[in-house]
C-alpha cells in the first residue's frame, strides 16, 4: 500500500474515511492514509520522525495507540496484525470479525480522531477548520450514554474537553478558556442543590466502586496514627477537607485504643478558600459541625478550626494558630476523584509552610501523571492513558452496574477531564515541567517517612476487597502507589522535615 | 578465641565417624555430611544477628560480608548464604510484599515453611520455631491490620451516611412541604449519630456486603466475632430494618456503619432493565435521576405506599433489589449461605482466597480450590438473583416476610 502523502483533502475526504464500511481490515489503512493527509493539513507536526520505512511507521502509530489505550485492546499484537499493510483482505476474514474487534476497531479510529484532533490544535499553525471537522465527526460517533462502550463515553469525554479548548481558543487567551469550565456549573440555588447531592451520591458510589478515595485516606491516617502514637494532643492542618470523609477512620482509630492511654485530643484545621467564594467557608464550617458531632459520638476529644487562605490562595503560616506541646501534621490530598483542581502555586504555599512548621508528617497524597514529553498531544495521550484506565477499573470492577458508572463519570471524572487538558493546553507550549509534589518535597529537604508494614498491609487488603485489577505498588521507602494493571493512577507518600528523628 | 577445627576438618572425619556432632566454643555444631550441615544454635544465631544489622539489615548483607563479621571458623559461605535466605524470609516478609500479593506473599513462605519442614531433617526445631513465631507474628499483625481495616471502613461509610441523611432531609425539606413532615419525624431520631454500638446493631444486616468481604479474610477466627456483632441485632434491629426494606419505607441506617452501600451491589438487573434513554444516566419517568439532576421524589408520588423512604435507595432506585438484597441478607444468617452474595463483585471472593493464609496448617492448598470455589459462588449469587428476579420479587417478598 503506498502512502498518499499528496493525496489532496478536503472536508468530505474525512467523513468518507471515516464512513467508509468499517471493517477492522480497511480502518488501518484509512488511518494510515489519515496520518500522511494529516502531515498535510498540520505541517506542525513533525513527521520527519517517521520517515523510517514504512513498516516502521505503522509500528510506531500502533506503539502510540496502544500504550495510550492499552486497557480497552488486549491484545496489542493483534493490531499488529490487522495493521500490518501486507494483511490480506479476503472475504473470510471479513467473515470472521467479532463484535469484540469491531469495538477495538471502533476504539482505535476514536484514538486516532482524538489525537488527530488534538494534533490539530496546537502548535505555530494550528488548524481550527479541521479540529472542528474532526470534532464533529467524534460526536456522531461517540455518546456520554451507559450503554455505550467505555472507549465511547471516555472519547465523549474527550471530545467536549476538547471542544471547549476550541471555542475558548478562540476568544481570549488562557482566562477565556478557564472561564469558559468555570461558568459551566449552574449557579441557581436550587440547582446547586441538585448539583450538591448529585456529587454526594457519585462520591458515595465512587467510594463503593472504587479504592481510590480510601487508598488515600487510610494510607495517610495510618501514617499519622503511627506518628502520634505517644502523644496527648495531635493537630492535623489539613489542606483540602472538603467533606471530612478522612476523619471519621482516623477518629474510630484514635477512639478505639482501648490498650494505651486514653486517645490524644485531636484538632484539625482546615484551610478554606476565600477566593471561591462563601459557599466554600460554609461548607467547611458545615464540614466542621459534622466532624465535631461525629465525635462527640466517639467520646473523641476534639476541636475544629478554620483557617482561610489568602484571595490568591496561597497559604501562611502566621495565620495558623499553633499550640505548643502538639503534635503537628499537614495533610495534602490532591489530585483524588472528587477533589476540585488546586492551583501549583496554592499546594506550593501550604508545603512550604510545612517546611517552615516543621511537622512531625506530611502525608501527601496526589495523582501519578505519565512522562509529559511531547508537547500537548502527548500529555494529552497520557491523558487518555490514564483515564481510560480509571474507567477501565470502574468498568471492570461494576461491569453491570452501567448507570451508577455513568453518573460517577459525569460527575467526577467529565469535568476532571475537560480541566485537566485545558491545564495541558495552557501550559502545553511552554511545558511547565514540574514533575510530582512528591519530588517537589524532596528537591525541598524533605525526608521520606518509612511507610510501616501494617499501611503496606492495609493497603494490600483494601485493595483485595476490590477487583484484581487493582495491585499496590512500594515506590521507595515511603511511597505506595496505586496501580489499575499497569498504570499507576494515585500515590500516596510520607514526608517529615523535622530534624528529631520520630522513629 | 581458641578455634579448634581447621576448616577442613570435617570432611577429614567423615570418613570414621559418621554420624558424629562436632563442637568448637566457636559454637558450631556440624554434621558429618559431605556437606556439613550446621546446627544454628542460639549463640551463633545471635552472632549471626548481630553481623547482620552491623552490615546494614538483611538486605544488605551477603554472606562473604557476614562470614568475615562473624570470623567463626568452620562457618561456610553455604552455611551462611542458606540462613541468610531463611532469616530474610523470616524477618522480612514484607520484601515479598513488592512483588506478590499478600496471598502470594504468604504462600510463598508458607511453602518455604514447608519444604524446609520437608528437608532439613537435620535443622533443628528450634529453627523451624522461630521461623513460625515470625510468620505466626506477622500473619497475627495482619489480622490486626484487617479487624482495624474493618472498623476504619465502618466508620467512614457511617459518617458518609451522615452527610447524605443531611443533603436528603435538606432536600426534602425544600422540594416536598407535605412529605418533609413525615420524613423529619422518622429521620431526626436517627439524624443524631449513634454511638459504635448502635452502628455495629445496624451495622450487621445491611452493612454484610463488606462484613462479609473480612470476615471471608478473617476465615474462622472471625466468625464468632462476627456472630456475636450479629446477634443482637437478629434479635432486636434485624426484622424491623428488612421489613421496612421490604416494604419500601424507612430504613434507618442505609449506609449501616460500612464503607459499602449494599444497595449497589446488586442493581445491575435493575438498572439493566430500566435500560433507560442514553444520555445521561436516566432511567424512564419514575425514575430518580430526572435531567441531569437527581429528585428525591417524595414516597408517597411513587406508588409503593410508603410513608417514608431512604435517600440512598430513592437515588439508585434500587428497590427491588434491595429486596433481594434484604432476602439475601436474611439468608446470610444461615451459616451455610453465607456466601451466597448476590454481586457480581469479585471482591469478596478474592478476599476469600486470602483466607487459607490465616491458618498457617492450610496455607498451601485451598488456594486452587477456592479460585474454583469463586467461580461456582459467583455463579450462586447470580442464579439466586436471577430467580428472585424471575419469580418476581415481591411474591419472594411476602413469603418471607409476611
Amino acid at each position: 500500500m503506498e502512502v498518499h502523502m499528496d493525496m489532496d483533502i478536503d472536508i468530505d475526504f474525512i467523513h468518507n474515511l471515516h464512513f467508509s464500511p468499517d471493517t477492522t481490515n480497511t480502518t488501518p489503512s484509512s488511518d494510515d492514509d489519515y496520518g500522511c493527509n494529516w502531515n498535510h493539513w498540520s505541517p506542525l507536526v513533525n513527521w520527519d520522525a517517521f520517515t523510517g520505512p514504512h513498516d516502521d511507521f505503522h509500528h510506531l502509530i500502533d506503539s502510540i495507540v496502544c500504550d495510550a489505550a492499552a486497557p480497552e485492546y488486549p491484545s496489542p499484537d493483534d493490531h499488529g496484525a490487522s495493521n500490518s499493510p501486507s494483511a490480506s483482505i479476503t472475504e473470510e476474514d471479513d467473515a470472521e470479525e467479532e463484535t469484540a474487534a469491531a469495538d477495538d476497531s471502533k476504539g482505535l479510529r476514536l484514538v486516532h480522531l482524538l489525537m488527530a484532533a488534538a494534533e490539530a490544535l496546537t502548535g505555530a499553525t494550528k488548524s481550527r477548520d479541521l479540529a472542528r471537522v474532526i470534532l464533529v465527526r467524534l460526536k456522531e460517533l461517540v455518546s456520554h450514554a451507559a450503554h455505550g462502550s467505555n472507549m465511547d463515553r471516555l472519547a465523549a469525554y474527550f471530545t467536549d474537553a476538547l471542544q471547549g479548548l476550541l471555542e475558548g481558543a478562540g476568544g481570549a487567551h488562557s482566562n477565556g478558556k478557564h472561564q469558559y469550565y468555570m461558568t459551566c456549573g449552574s449557579h441557581h440555588p436550587r440547582d446547586d442543590h441538585h448539583h450538591q447531592n448529585d456529587t454526594l451520591a457519585a462520591f458515595q458510589l465512587l467510594q463503593d466502586m472504587s479504592p481510590y478515595v480510601k487508598f488515600g485516606h487510610f494510607t495517610a491516617n495510618q501514617a499519622i496514627l503511627e506518628a502520634v502514637a505517644h502523644e496527648r494532643r495531635v493537630h492535623i492542618v489539613d489542606y483540602d477537607i472538603m467533606e471530612g470523609v478522612q476523619w471519621a477512620s482516623l477518629m474510630q482509630a484514635l477512639a478505639s485504643n482501648k490498650t494505651g492511654p486514653p486517645g490524644p485530643h485531636l484538632r484539625i484545621t482546615a484551610l478554606s478558600r476565600t477566593g471561591a467564594g462563601r459557599r466554600s467557608i460554609a461548607t467547611v464550617q458545615e464540614t466542621g459541625r459534622r466532624l465535631t458531632a461525629f465525635a462527640a459520638s466517639l467520646g473523641q476529644p476534639f476541636s475544629f478550626h478554620q483557617c482561610r487562605l489568602d484571595p490568591d490562595e496561597t497559604f501562611k503560616t502566621s495565620s495558623l494558630k499553633l499550640v505548643r506541646g502538639e503534635a503537628l501534621i499537614f495533610n495534602c490530598m490532591l489530585n483524588l476523584p472528587h477533589l476540585s483542581y488546586r492551583a501549583p502555586d496554592s499546594v506550593a504555599s501550604f508545603l512550604s509552610g510545612a517546611k517552615e512548621l516543621k511537622p512531625r508528617l506530611v502525608t501527601l497524597v496526589e495523582e501519578e501523571v505519565g512522562s509529559s514529553v511531547g508537547g500537548f498531544v502527548g500529555r494529552f495521550m497520557d491523558s487518555l492513558h490514564h483515564y481510560s484506565a480509571v474507567f477501565d477499573s470502574l468498568e471492570a470492577g461494576f461491569p453491570m452496574q452501567g448507570r451508577a458508572r455513568a453518573l460517577v463519570e459525569r460527575v467526577f471524572f467529565g469535568p476532571k477531564i475537560v480541566g485537566s487538558l485545558a491545564r495541558i493546553y495552557r501550559t502545553g507550549e511552554e511545558l511547565e515541567e514540574r514533575g510530582s509534589w512528591g519530588e517537589w518535597l524532596g528537591a525541598a529537604g524533605f525526608r521520606g517517612v518509612p511507610m510501616s508494614f501494617a499501611n503496606h498491609c492495609q493497603a494490600k487488603l483494601l485493595l483485595g476487597l476490590f477487583n484484581d485489577g487493582y495491585r499496590v505498588e512500594e515506590l521507595g521507602t515511603n511511597k505506595l502507589v496505586l496501580d489499575w494493571k499497569s498504570r499507576r493512577l494515585l500515590s500516596a507518600s510520607l514526608w517529615t522535615s523535622s530534624s528529631s528523628d520520630t522513629h | 578465641m581458641e578455634r579448634m577445627f581447621p576448616p577442613k576438618k570435617p570432611s577429614t572425619m567423615n570418613s570414621h565417624d559418621r554420624p558424629m556432632c562436632v563442637q568448637g566454643d566457636s559454637g558450631l555444631v556440624l554434621t558429618t555430611d559431605p556437606k556439613p550441615r550446621l546446627r544454628w544454635t542460639v549463640e551463633l544465631h545471635e552472632r549471626f544477628v548481630d553481623a547482620v544489622t552491623q552490615l546494614g539489615g538483611p538486605d544488605k548483607a551477603t554472606p562473604k560480608t557476614i562470614m568475615r563479621v562473624m570470623g567463626v571458623k568452620g562457618l561456610t559461605l553455604y552455611h551462611l548464604k542458606s540462613h541468610l535466605q531463611k532469616f530474610r524470609l523470616g524477618k522480612q516478609p514484607h520484601k515479598e510484599f513488592n512483588d506478590h500479593s499478600i496471598k502470594d506473599g504468604m504462600r510463598a513462605s508458607a511453602l518455604e515453611l514447608q519444604r524446609n519442614t520437608a528437608t532439613s531433617s537435620a535443622m533443628i526445631g528450634r529453627n523451624m520455631n522461630e521461623m513460625q513465631i515470625e510468620v505466626q507474628r506477622r500473619l497475627h499483625e495482619q489480622l490486626e491490620v484487617q479487624k482495624h481495616l474493618q472498623l476504619r471502613i465502618e466508620a467512614q461509610g457511617k459518617y458518609m451516611q451522615s452527610i447524605l441523611e443531611k443533603a436528603y432531609q435538606t432536600l426534602a425539606g425544600e422540594n416536598m412541604a407535605s412529605a418533609a413532615t413525615n420524613l423529619k419525624g422518622s429521620i431526626v431520631p436517627h439524624q443524631s449519630i449513634p454511638d459504635m454500638g448502635v452502628l455495629k446493631e445496624f451495622g450487621s444486616p445491611l452493612g454484610f456486603s463488606s462484613f462479609q468481604d473480612l470476615e471471608n479474610i478473617y476465615g474462622g477466627d472471625q466468625i464468632d466475632l462476627q456472630h456475636n456483632m450479629e446477634k443482637p441485632t437478629l434479635d432486636h434491629g434485624f426484622m424491623p430494618i428488612n421489613e421496612s426494606l421490604c416494604l419500601g419505607k424507612k430504613r434507618s441506617n442505609p449506609y449501616s456503619g460500612s464503607g459499602k452501600s449494599p444497595l449497589i451491589w446488586s442493581d445491575d438487573l435493575r438498572l439493566q432493565d430500566l435500560g433507560g434513554p442514553a444520555s445521561s444516566c436516566l432511567g424512564p419517568q419514575d425514575d430518580p435521576f430526572k435531567g441531569d439532576q437527581i429528585q428525591i421524589t417524595p414516597p408517597g408520588s411513587l406508588d409503593r405506599g410508603s410513608t417514608d423512604i431512604d435517600p440512598m435507595s430513592e437515588i439508585y432506585d434500587s428497590k427491588p433489589v434491595l429486596q433481594g438484597e434484604a432476602v439475601v441478607g436474611e439468608k446470610k444468617f444461615d451459616a451455610s449461605m453465607k456466601l451466597e452474595r448476590p454481586s457480581p463483585r469479585r471482591a469478596p471472593l478474592q478476599a476469600e482466597r486470602m483466607s487459607p493464609m490465616i491458618s498457617t496448617g492450610t496455607m498451601a492448598q485451598g488456594i486452587y480450590n477456592t479460585e474454583f470455589r469463586k467461580i461456582e459462588q459467583c455463579n450462586i449469587a447470580i442464579e439466586s438473583i436471577k430467580t428472585l428476579k424471575a419469580s418476581g420479587v415481591d411474591d419472594c417478598n411476602l413469603k418471607l416476610w409476611n
